[in-house]
């Protein structure tokens, strides 16, 4: 059937495709271009080039990076860490649990299986405002900070994608032949060289899956952080960053812009790397969840 | 054999990932917790049970280290002021002042509700004086400090005693570009009447083009962001203009379960129409805060609805600035002027540090960096600096004169400005005309004052 | 077989017992309020420094041994067990007292007059009937209710659109994904403020006109687009993958049986990708339900609408909104969670509504 297109056809469809993509794209050039301009000629001139200088540029860029509001290197530097942290704990406790969970079909394993599952529904704001005072509470009463720290909310990202990716792994170890398991079980592996020996080098794709689902989530996310880190907290994420940042000017663009480059930057500069992956990942996540 | 090892690594390889975060726990316990534990039992217990835990650091810091003092600012156009007076604060007395701001988008009261459930507060912070309800029991008395001898500004509680340090003292109403007035042949000292008004904005209006202006306001009713100055200080001239400082009837029949007068409410929203109607359109329903102030600084305004924050230094404009009163009715001839916002010391966090900061802050050498580089307007008797402020010396002949009104917008239930801000940016639309709006305002507000 | 060096029955007894001590002495020195322990104190640069074991150190050490002494423990018979508790255990308390405990103490907070901080006596369902007597409230609801039906169908019907596109033969069709694709990368955040740049100093230069976000209905239609550009792409990739997954051979025969391509497309593609269709409806559903960062930085819920007779100042609060600022701007929290409560159940519903129905459909095509 193909062969029989007609070539108008395919040059309108085309046409159409870089139609919406300059659409799609025109904001972040919008960005980029006037990133490089001052005030006035932002607001004189926001779609054209005029006024727009790489000098200028690496001025707002630099203005911005050492804003003591913004601090670019340190909230970019805490972001990576607690998504860096979160995602690895996440991957090991996620498997070892979805592990568990698959392979023993008892009556809690499956309480525990439809809590996740049940869980994935409530929103955030349920137990937002709980969460903190609980979280409050759990610091004080076991002595380690849970609130504006790493470990408090690097917890709080284990609680939260917990169900998440428990169930999409679930989903793949029930595709893993349980042979594979017995044979290393009469073969003398105790339960725990199996996982490790055997079945986690096994998830490698679907923790790739789980891992840039959560990453974007982790990466991105403003409430949860907004929440328990504060937005002056001495842990700040590049969200909250940047929401601060633009809170204490008064809608100055010339500021705002390039801190909104410069957030951006570092998840354009990771597609570009890992397009594939990350693409398929989406799909995959979305179409096991 | 084999076996063993295999699971002696793996069990340690568990063992390290647990401690992973278990290590970093306890770092941050190690760093962070040191000072902040005694303040940290303290929050646990209900406020008045803390004299005894804050007297306990008192006496270490007998030796000249007060600790850390955290500030919150909420204002962010003087953000770099703050942070030169931490500085130097730092270099003669070498105590810490740690300035963090808050403002614009992000309002300084939400924000410390916030800081207040993660027991994040900072030891100084900003407040309005109707948010000192929300902090019951929580902020210091400062009765007796040096400074409340030289300042007639101080906040005073009934419950808490004197709570408020005063940081500046403001004036809003409307600020004029003299020399374009001067041109234009209007004598800003006759705009005491709304027909005064009318017939000023007449002759600068036919003269747009002579005079090389593009509106005579530069009046801004965008909610999102400038909610602020429309619901708050635009607002309080409905409630205080006219009024002597002390005077209270507007904003007693406000409190009282959300009243308003109507007639006076007419006349003031004939006011603002007129206003709406001289405004530039590029600004009145969707400009911002930095368009509004560049229009008046550029000459291309004659009049602006801010006040004397927004041009700091002399060099900001090349023109005399002054202010006329909002005359809505006629014989009005004041201004609004005052602390309108105070720094409070969170009684459990430092206060020995705080009150060390307030008494050092009341001195000359940050009145120097306040007055003369963040362009503020000292409160402090004894305040040798003249302020450079260009609106200074027109808001000290109102002082003087005893034309001046309080800030009793400050005194309206917390949040209304959210409400009514939306009126204003509808009346700037033309969604709605001035009996549209004071029937609105009225709705609005009594409904806001019944949840 | 069956036998245990004395060595791993040491240390598993070993490191049980000095677990549960450090576990039980660091919440003890918590419930008894000493605070940190202080060993001793050793001189550092002439000065005392009190060498510290924090309770918290304290608690994490003792849990951290209590569970290698159960995992060494000298049993063949119940080392699975042993195994599965050790392996379930970090995520389930993790899960538990991040998700389980808030979940049930929000739904207690929201009969009780809690302000944050503490609650003075039960309520009943007194916040429950006070927010349905909020105008404002009710505006949000349906506000959010709309918002989810528009973007439910236009997000997918541009997005299924794109995906046709992007499976048809053109040039550079892994470019034009990757472009649809990245919007999705960017948090809400961001996003707000570079589409309140655009709204506001790009879009008025060529409409003359206000910015849309300063008029309730405009702003309205702003959300919407701004989340459209965000979230059609993704859509786009999983409909891709479900267009994929129709077997040439069938499109083949429906071609040689002469077709039109939009037979085909009514008669073959969609109901292939019924299942596809169903995945794609729940996700946009939820999001925008969930909706909250772009509403944020984009309008911050201002806006005003006349609704039952009042005149709503929050005219673009949605509901995810709407209940953070009931809590967090008024401090009102046990209203603000009740209002949360009410959002899960309506949430709860309308998946469990959306996903049968789906079902259905699927079972009769």
């Amino acid at each position: 059937m193909h062969t029989k297109e007609k070539p108008a056809a395919v040059a309108i469809r085309l046409v159409i495709a870089i139609i919406i993509a300059a659409y799609v794209l025109f904001p972040f050039l919008l960005l980029v271009i006037n990133s490089g301009k001052e005030t006035s000629d932002i607001t004189a001139n926001p779609v054209s080039l005029a006024g727009s200088s790489l000098g200028q540029f690496r001025f707002n860029i630099h203005e911005v990076i050492n804003d003591p509001n913004f601090l670019f290197w340190k909230s970019f530097g805490y972001s990576t860490l607690i998504t860096v942290v979160s995602l690895v704990l996440l991957s090991l406790f996620g498997a070892m649990a979805a592990w568990v969970i698959c392979r023993n079909k008892t009556v809690w394993s499956t309480i525990i299986y439809f809590t996740f599952i049940a869980s994935m529904i409530i929103p955030f704001q349920v137990v937002m405002l709980p969460l903190i005072s609980t979280f409050r509470d759990v610091g004080k009463f076991i002595g380690i900070p849970m609130l504006q720290s790493v470990p408090g909310i690097v917890f709080a990202y284990l609680g939260f994608g917990g169900a998440m990716t428990v169930f999409i792994l679930n989903g793949f170890i029930k595709g893993v032949p349980f042979d594979l398991e017995e044979a290393a079980s009469i073969d003398g592996c105790t339960p725990e060289q199996t996982f490790f020996q055997i079945i986690f080098p096994l998830l490698t794709p679907v923790i790739t899956t789980v891992t840039i689902l959560n990453g974007m989530w982790i990466w991105n996310d403003y409430l949860l952080p907004s929440m328990m880190l504060g937005q002056n907290g001495k842990v700040m994420t590049i969200p909250i960053a940047i929401q601060k940042f633009v809170g204490s000017y008064v809608k100055r663009w010339d500021r705002i812009l390039p801190a909104a480059l410069l957030a951006i930057v570092p998840m354009i500069i990771i597609f570009l790397i890992a397009q594939k992956q990350i693409m398929e990942g989406m799909i995959e996540g979305a179409v096991k969840g | 054999m084999k076996k063993k090892l295999i699971s002696a690594v793996l069990a340690s390889a568990m063992v390290l990932s647990l401690a992973a975060c278990g290590t970093t726990g306890t770092t941050g316990t190690d760093t962070t917790a040191a000072p902040a534990d005694s303040a940290e039992a303290t929050t646990q217990e209900a406020a008045p049970a803390d004299t005894a835990a804050t007297e306990a650091p008192a006496a270490t810091e007998a030796t000249g280290d007060l600790g850390e003092v955290r500030l919150l600012n909420g204002k962010p156009e003087i953000n770099d002021q703050m942070q030169a007076l931490a500085a130097k604060y730092n270099e003669e007395t070498g105590n810490t002042l740690i300035v963090e701001t808050i403002g614009g988008d992000t309002n300084a009261s939400d924000e410390l509700k916030k800081m207040y459930q993660a027991d994040n507060m900072p030891d100084i912070f900003v407040i309005e004086a109707n948010q000192a309800a929300n902090w019951d029991g929580m902020l210091a008395d400062l009765a007796g400090e040096d400074w409340t001898n030289k300042t007639g500004f101080e906040l005073t509680n009934d419950t808490m005693g004197t709570i408020g340090f005063p940081y500046t003292v403001e004036a809003t109403a409307l600020g004029y570009n003299a020399d374009i007035l001067k041109a234009a042949g209007v004598d800003p000292a006759s705009l005491t009447s709304p027909d005064a008004w009318k017939a000023a904005c007449e002759t600068l209006d036919s003269k747009k083009d002579e005079l090389g202006i593009t509106a005579v306001f530069g009046w801004c009713a965008e909610p999102t962001n400038l909610g602020w100055s429309s619901g708050t200080h635009v607002f309080g001239q409905y409630l205080d203009a006219g009024l002597k400082a002390d005077d209270t009837t507007y904003i007693d029949l406000l409190n009282d379960g959300g009243k308003i007068d109507e007639a006076r409410m007419k006349d003031f929203a004939e006011f603002i129409g007129m206003m709406n109607q001289y405004s530039d359109p590029a600004l009145l329903v969707d400009g911002t805060y930095d368009n509004q102030v560049q229009g008046f600084k550029d000459g291309k305004y004659v009049f602006i609805t801010q006040g004397n924050w927004c041009v700091t230094s002399p060099e900001d404009v090349s023109f005399e600035c002054g202010f006329a009163p909002y005359a809505f009715e006629d014989g009005i001839n004041t201004i609004i002027a005052g602390p309108p916002s105070y720094w409070v010391a969170y009684s459990n966090g430092n206060v020995d540090g705080a009150k060390a900061f307030f008494n050092w802050c009341a001195g000359d050498s940050a009145q120097n960096i306040l007055v003369n580089d963040a362009g503020l307007v000292s409160p402090f008797d004894d305040c040798q600096y003249e302020a450079v402020n260009p609106f200074y010396k027109s808001m000290n002949s109102y002082i003087t004169a005893g034309n001046y009104s309080g800030w009793h917008t400050m005194l309206k239930k917390d949040g209304l400005q959210n409400q009514t801000c939306n009126v204003f940016a509808d009346y700037a639309k033309g969604k709605l005309d001035a009996d549209g709006f004071v029937s609105t305002m009225a709705q609005v507000i009594s409904s806001y004052y019944a949840q | 077989m069956g036998t245990f060096s004395t060595g791993r029955k040491v240390a598993s007894f070993g490191s049980l017992i000095l677990g549960l001590v450090l576990t039980i002495a660091g919440l003890g020195l918590s419930m008894t309020g000493a605070g940190d322990l202080i060993l001793g104190t050793l001189p550092i640069n002439g000065t005392p420094t009190p060498i510290i074991f924090g309770r918290g150190a304290m608690f994490v050490i003792g849990i951290v041994l209590f569970f290698v002494g159960l995992y060494l423990f000298p049993t063949f018979k119940h080392h699975r067990a042993i195994v599965n508790i050790i392996f379930l255990f970090p995520l389930l308390f993790a899960f538990g007292v991040t998700v389980i405990i808030p979940l049930f103490l929000g739904i207690g907070y929201s009969f009780t007059d809690w302000n944050g901080i503490l609650m003075h006596q039960f309520v009943g369902f007194g916040n429950y009937a006070r927010m349905f007597k909020q105008t404002a409230f009710l505006w949000s609801i349906l506000l959010t209710f709309l918002f989810v039906v528009f973007n439910m169908i236009l997000v997918n019907l541009v997005a299924f659109l794109l995906a046709l596109l992007c499976t048809s033969r053109i040039k550079g069709l892994g470019f034009f994904r990757a472009a649809y694709f990245l919007p999705n990368l960017i948090g809400g955040i961001v996003l707000g403020y570079i589409w309140q740049f655009i709204f506001s100093n790009v879009v008025t230069k060529f409409t003359g006109t206000y910015s849309m976000l300063s008029d309730t209905k405009t702003a309205f239609i702003a959300i919407i687009i701004v989340y459209i550009w965000q979230y059609a792409g993704y859509i786009m990739l999983i409909y891709i993958t479900g267009l994929n997954t129709i077997p040439g051979d069938v499109l083949e025969a429906s071609a040689i049986d002469g077709a039109s391509p939009l037979q085909t497309l009514f008669n073959i593609k969609i109901p292939m990708i019924a299942p596809t269709i169903t995945i794609c409806t729940f996700l946009t559903l939820t999001s925008a339900f969930k909706q909250f960062d772009v509403n944020l930085a984009l309008t911050n819920g201002k806006g005003s609408v006349q609704f039952l007779g009042e005149y709503i100042a929050n005219g673009t609060e949605m509901l995810a909104l709407n209940i953070y600022s009931t809590a967090v701007i008024n401090n009102d929290y046990a209203l603000g969670q009740a209002k949360a409560v009410l959002f899960f159940i309506i949430l709860a519903a309308v998946s469990i509504m959306q996903v049968r129905i789906s079902n259905k459909k699927e079972v009769e095509l």
